[in-house]
C-alpha cells in the first residue's frame, strides 16, 4: 500500500513559518488537489514531501515507511517520491529518451520503459528530440514520463500547466489525470486554480497561510466549506446579514431542497435563516448557534434563481459572460445588493424588475467580528 | 513557496517561472574546507612576500626605498600608469560611444576590431615596432603602446553599460534644451562612469604590471627593477622591497577605485535610434576607433610579417629550438589550464550555490592575485621555494604553480557563472529521480557546465602562454617558452631571430584569443 500520511508537520525557513501542523492522508491509487492562493505553502509542501527540505516536527509517511521526521529525512533519492517541476526543467543536454530514462538503471529494460511511457504521455516519435525543440505542453509531458518511469509510490506535479495557455491547459490537466489514473499513481496535485483542482482531484485540501484549512471531495468543499475563507477562495459568494432559527423549513416549500448524488453526503438544513431573501433553509456550518443569534449568510451565485414566486429584485448591473451572466440585484426591501448568476440566454435588462428563489440551503457562519477576517 | 518574499529566488537558466525554496541552504562543510584551502594555496605568495619583507630591518626598508634610483622607479611607473589609465579612460569612453551611437557599416565588426589588442601580449606589440623602427626608446612610445594595447579594456564594459542604460533620459535632456555632447555629459556618463572606472583600474594594473613592453622600449619602471634587482645584481632585499612597493601601489588603486565607482540605479535600456553625423565627423570616428588596434596589432604584425620574409631570417630559423620552446608553451600551458580549473571549481561552486556574505568575501580573496604582477608572483615563489623547498627552486612544478596562482581568478570567473546557469531546480529533479548528490553533480551539473569550464581552461591555457615576466624567474635553466626565447632575442637587438617565435606565439595564443573574443560568453576582458 503507498498511502501517504502526514502527521502534523512543521516547517519554517530560519524565522519563517511556511507550514504549520499539516496533517493529511492521501489514500493510495488517489489524486489530491492542494489548492491555495499563492504563499500558502503548497510548494513548501512539496518539497517537504519530496524530501528537499527538513521539516522541524512531525511525520511524512508512506505505507509503513517513514520518510521524513524531526530527527531524520531519508534524501530524495532514495525516498521513491516523483516530481514534476512546474516548469518542466527538462535536462538541456540530454534528448527527450534520455530525459524520461534518467531515473531508470542501464540495460534494455530501460530502452522498452522509455517507449511505454513516450506512448503513454504521447510523445512515440519524440524520443531522440532535445528539450529545445518542445512545445510547452510536450516539455510538461515528458517531465510526467520522467516523474513516472521508476514507478514512483507517489508523484508530485506542482502547478504543471501554469505556465501554458489555457486552451491547452485544460486539455493536457484532463490528458494528465487519465494518464494518473491508468498508472494507477497516487499523486499530489498543487494549484491555485480552483477549476483545475475541482475537475480534477479525487479530494481537495484547501491550504491558507501554512495549514490546511479544509480536506473533502471536489463537492464537498465547494457546497460545504468550512469556512467564510473556503467559500470564497473555491467560488463565488454572496454574503448577507441573517438571523438563525432553530426549526427546519419544510424545504419542499421553500424549494432549497434538490437530491444529491448518490453517495454524496450533504449536509442537510438543520434550520432556516432569516435575511434579505427571506426565511431561507440553512445549514450551520460551524458550531451550532441559537435561536435568535444574529449569523453570517453565505450563497453561492448560481443557487439564485428566477422564479415568479420569489422575492422581488430589480437589476442594477449584468456582467456578460457568454454562457451566462452574474447579474447584480438590489433587494427593495433594505437596499442589500447580491448576486446571482443567470443562465444564457433570457438575460434580464438593467433596472428590471425581476424574482429570486433561493434554490439550495444557504450556508450559516457565525457573524464576523469587529476585525473581519481577510477574503 | 511562490510569494514568500524573503526565501524565494527566480533561478537563471530556465524562462518562465522557477522557484527555488530555500535559497540560503549550509554549505557542506568539505566544500567549505576545499574551498579555504584552495584561497590559502593562491595566498602563499603574498603571504610570504610580506615575511620576506618584513625580515629586512625597518632601517634596511628606509634605506632602499631613499635612494634615487627606487624614487626614479615609482616615479616613472606611476607617471605611466597614471597616463596610459586617463588616456585609456577618455579616449576607450569616446571609442565607446562611437560605437554604440553613430550609424556607420559593420558596426559589429568594428567593436571585434576593437577589442583585438587584447589578444597581443604587450611584448609583442613592443617587437613588432622595434623591428620597424629599432631606435624606440623611453616614455613615450610605451605611452603610447599601452595605451594603444590596454584601451580595449575600457571600451568593451563602458559599450555594455552604454548598451544597458535607458536613452530615455538622454533624450529628455534634449527636449529639455540640450545639445548632443552635454545630453551625453549629464545624463549618461553618470550611468557608465562605473563601468568606465573599473576599466581604468584594469588598464591601471596592467601597465603598472607591465614587464616585456617596458623593458623592451628600456623606460625603466619598478617591475623592470625588481627583474634587474634580482637577476642582475642578486641583491634580494632590495627586489622584495620593490615588489612590496608594487604590491601596495596595487592595492592602493584598487581600494581607490572601490570608493570611486560607485553604483547605478539600474533602469531599463532603451535605445535612441542610431545618430546619423556627417561623412567627415563618421570618417573622424572610425579613425579614432581603428587607431588602437592599427597600433597595436596591425602595426606590430606587420613588422613582424615583414621580418619573418626576409631571406636570411628564413636560413637561420633553428627548427628543433623552435620546436622545443613551443612545445614547452603549450606543455606548461596545458597543465596549468587543467590545475588552474580544477583548484578554481570547489570556490566556484561554493560561490555559485551558496549566497552569504563570508562565502562572497572569501571569493573576492580568490581574485586577489589578479592585482598581482607577475613578476612578484614570480619572486615571491623563487623566495618561497629556495626557503621551504629548495628542492622544487626552478622546476616546471613551480612555474606551473605560478602560472594558476596567477591566473586562477580566469578560471574562477567562468566556473562560478557555468555552474550558476545550471538551475537548482535541475538537481532538485535529479534526486528525486534517485540521484545520490554525487551522482546529481556528475550527470547533470558537470556536463552542462562543461564548455563553460573548458573556456575557462582555454582562457588560463592563452594567458600562460604570452606570460613573460614570472616564467622568465622561475623557468629552470634550458627551458624556454616562446614568450622567454622572443624576449631575449629582442633584448639582445637579434630581431630576425626572434621574429619565428613571435609568429608562432601568435598562431598558437593570439589567434584562439582572438575567436574566443568573438564567443558570447567570454567576458573580453579576460582576455
Amino acid at each position: 500500500m503507498t498511502t501517504l500520511t502526514l502527521e502534523g508537520v512543521d516547517l519554517s525557513y530560519g524565522s519563517r513559518v511556511a507550514l504549520k501542523k499539516v496533517s493529511l492522508v492521501v489514500p493510495s491509487g488517489s489524486l489530491v488537489a492542494i489548492l491555495g492562493p499563492s504563499g500558502c505553502g503548497k510548494t513548501s509542501l512539496l518539497m517537504a514531501l519530496a524530501g528537499l527540505v527538513p521539516i522541524s516536527s512531525g511525520s511524512i509517511t508512506v505505507g509503513s515507511r517513514e520518510l521524513s521526521s524531526n530527527h531524520h529525512r531519508i534524501p530524495p533519492e532514495q525516498r521513491g517520491i516523483g516530481w514534476v517541476p512546474q516548469a518542466a526543467s527538462l535536462f538541456p543536454h540530454l534528448s527527450v529518451g534520455e530525459n524520461i530514462g534518467f531515473g531508470l538503471p542501464k540495460g534494455r529494460r530501460r530502452t522498452e520503459r522509455v517507449d511505454e511511457l513516450a506512448h503513454l504521455v504521447g510523445l512515440s516519435g519524440f524520443t531522440d528530440r532535445s528539450p529545445g525543440q518542445l512545445s510547452g505542453g510536450q516539455a510538461q509531458r515528458v517531465a510526467l514520463a520522467r516523474a513516472l518511469a521508476p514507478a514512483p509510490d507517489v508523484l508530485l506535479l506542482d502547478e504543471p500547466f501554469g505556465a501554458l495557455d489555457s486552451v491547452l491547459r485544460h486539455s493536457l490537466a484532463r490528458d494528465v489525470a487519465r494518464i494518473l489514473r491508468e498508472s494507477d499513481a497516487t499523486a499530489i496535485l498543487v494549484t491555485h486554480d480552483r477549476e483545475e483542482a475541482l475537475d480534477l482531484a479525487d479530494f481537495v485540501a484547501v491550504m491558507d497561510q501554512g495549514r490546511i484549512v479544509q480536506v473533502g471531495t471536489p463537492r464537498e468543499v465547494y457546497e460545504s466549506p468550512a469556512t467564510p475563507w473556503v467559500a470564497s477562495f473555491v467560488g463565488d459568494t454572496v454574503e448577507l446579514g441573517g438571523i438563525w432559527r432553530d426549526e427546519a423549513l419544510n424545504c419542499v416549500t421553500c424549494g432549497a431542497k434538490e437530491p444529491g448524488e448518490p453517495g454524496v453526503t450533504r449536509l442537510g438544513c438543520s434550520g432556516h435563516v432569516e435575511c434579505a431573501l427571506g426565511n431561507v433553509a440553512a445549514t450551520a456550518q460551524v458550531g451550532e448557534p441559537v435561536d435568535g443569534e444574529a449569523v453570517r449568510v453565505v450563497v453561492r451565485p448560481e443557487w439564485l434563481v428566477p422564479a415568479t414566486t420569489g422575492i422581488p429584485a430589480v437589476v442594477k448591473t449584468v456582467a456578460y459572460a457568454g454562457h451566462d451572466a452574474l447579474v447584480e440585484f438590489e433587494l427593495p426591501e433594505r437596499g442589500d445588493l447580491v448576486r446571482a448568476r443567470i443562465a444564457a440566454p433570457f438575460l434580464p435588462a438593467v433596472g428590471q424588475n425581476f424574482h429570486l428563489a433561493l434554490r439550495h440551503p444557504a450556508l450559516v457562519f457565525p457573524a464576523p467580528q469587529p476585525q473581519p477576517e481577510l477574503a | 513557496m511562490r510569494t514568500s518574499a524573503t526565501s524565494v529566488k527566480p533561478a537563471r537558466a530556465l524562462p518562465g517561472q522557477v522557484y527555488v525554496v530555500d535559497k540560503n541552504p549550509r554549505a557542506p562543510w568539505w566544500l567549505v574546507v576545499a574551498s579555504v584551502l584552495v584561497i590559502v594555496v593562491v595566498s602563499v605568495p603574498l603571504f610570504y612576500l610580506v615575511v620576506r619583507v618584513l625580515d629586512v630591518s625597518p632601517s634596511g626598508i628606509l634605506d632602499i626605498l631613499a635612494r634615487p634610483r627606487v624614487l626614479s622607479l615609482v616615479f616613472n611607473t606611476v607617471g605611466l600608469a597614471v597616463a596610459v589609465t586617463v588616456t585609456g579612460v577618455l579616449g576607450g569612453t569616446v571609442i565607446a560611444a562611437v560605437l554604440t551611437r553613430i550609424r556607420f557599416r559593420a558596426r559589429g565588426t568594428w567593436l571585434l576590431v576593437s577589442a583585438l589588442p587584447l589578444a597581443v601580449p604587450s611584448y609583442l606589440a613592443s617587437y613588432g615596432w622595434l623591428v620597424l623602427i629599432p631606435g624606440l626608446n623611453g616614455f613615450v612610445p610605451s605611452y603610447a603602446l599601452l595605451t594603444a594595447v590596454t584601451v580595449p579594456y575600457v571600451i568593451l564594459p563602458v559599450a555594455a553599460a552604454l548598451r544597458g542604460t535607458s536613452a530615455d533620459g538622454e533624450a529628455v535632456a534634449r527636449t529639455l534644451g540640450l545639445g548632443p555632447i552635454q545630453a551625453f555629459w549629464k545624463v549618461t556618463w553618470p550611468q557608465v562612469r562605473p563601468a568606465a572606472i573599473a576599466g581604468g583600474l584594469l588598464v591601471f594594473l596592467y601597465t603598472l604590471s607591465d614587464f616585456g613592453l617596458v623593458a623592451m622600449l628600456r623606460y625603466q619602471t619598478l617591475t623592470w627593477g625588481v627583474h634587474q634587482a634580482y637577476a642582475a645584481s642578486f641583491d634580494r632585499a632590495h627586489a622584495a622591497v620593490l615588489a612590496m612597493l608594487l604590491v601596495v601601489i596595487a592595492i592602493a588603486v584598487v581600494v581607490a577605485e572601490r570608493s570611486a565607482r560607485g553604483n547605478v540605479h539600474r533602469t531599463t535600456a532603451t535605445h535612441l535610434p542610431l545618430e546619423e553625423v556627417r561623412w567627415s565627423f563618421r570618417w573622424l570616428a572610425l579613425i579614432a576607433v581603428a587607431t588602437p588596434p592599427v597600433v597595436g596589432v596591425v602595426i606590430p604584425l606587420l613588422g613582424l610579417g615583414m621580418r619573418l620574409a626576409q631571406a636570411e631570417t628564413l636560413r637561420a630559423i633553428d627548427y628543433s629550438r623552435l620546436a622545443t620552446a613551443t612545445a614547452s608553451t603549450i606543455g606548461v600551458a596545458l597543465a596549468a589550464a587543467l590545475l588552474a580549473v580544477l583548484v578554481a571549481l570547489p570556490l566556484a561552486a561554493l560561490a555559485a550555490r551558496y549566497s552569504r556574505r563570508w562565502v562572497g568575501a572569501l571569493e573576492s580573496l580568490g581574485y586577489v592575485s589578479n592585482a598581482l604582477p607577475g613578476i612578484v608572483v614570480g619572486l615571491s615563489l623563487v623566495f618561497l621555494s629556495l626557503a621551504l623547498l629548495p628542492g622544487l627552486y626552478q622546476t616546471v612544478a613551480l612555474l606551473v604553480f605560478a602560472y594558476v596562482v596567477l591566473f586562477m581568478p580566469k578560471a574562477l570567473g567562468t566556473a562560478r557563472s557555468s555552474i550558476e546557469s545550471v538551475s537548482p531546480e535541475l538537481i532538485s529533479v535529479a534526486r528525486t529521480l534517485g540521484a545520490s548528490p554525487f551522482t546529481a553533480w556528475r550527470r547533470v551539473t558537470l556536463p552542462l557546465a562543461l564548455p563553460g569550464l573548458g573556456i575557462g581552461a582555454l582562457l588560463v591555457a592563452i594567458t600562460t602562454m604570452k606570460e613573460l615576466p614570472a616564467t622568465l624567474l622561475l623557468r629552470p635553466i634550458g627551458f624556454d617558452t616562446l614568450a622567454t626565447e622572443l624576449w631575449s632575442k629582442t633584448v639582445a637587438a637579434e630581431f630576425g631571430a626572434a621574429a619565428p617565435y613571435a609568429a608562432v606565439l601568435v598562431l598558437i595564443a593570439a589567434i584562439p584569443a582572438m575567436i574566443l573574443s568573438g564567443v558570447r560568453s567570454v567576458a573580453k576582458e579576460e582576455m
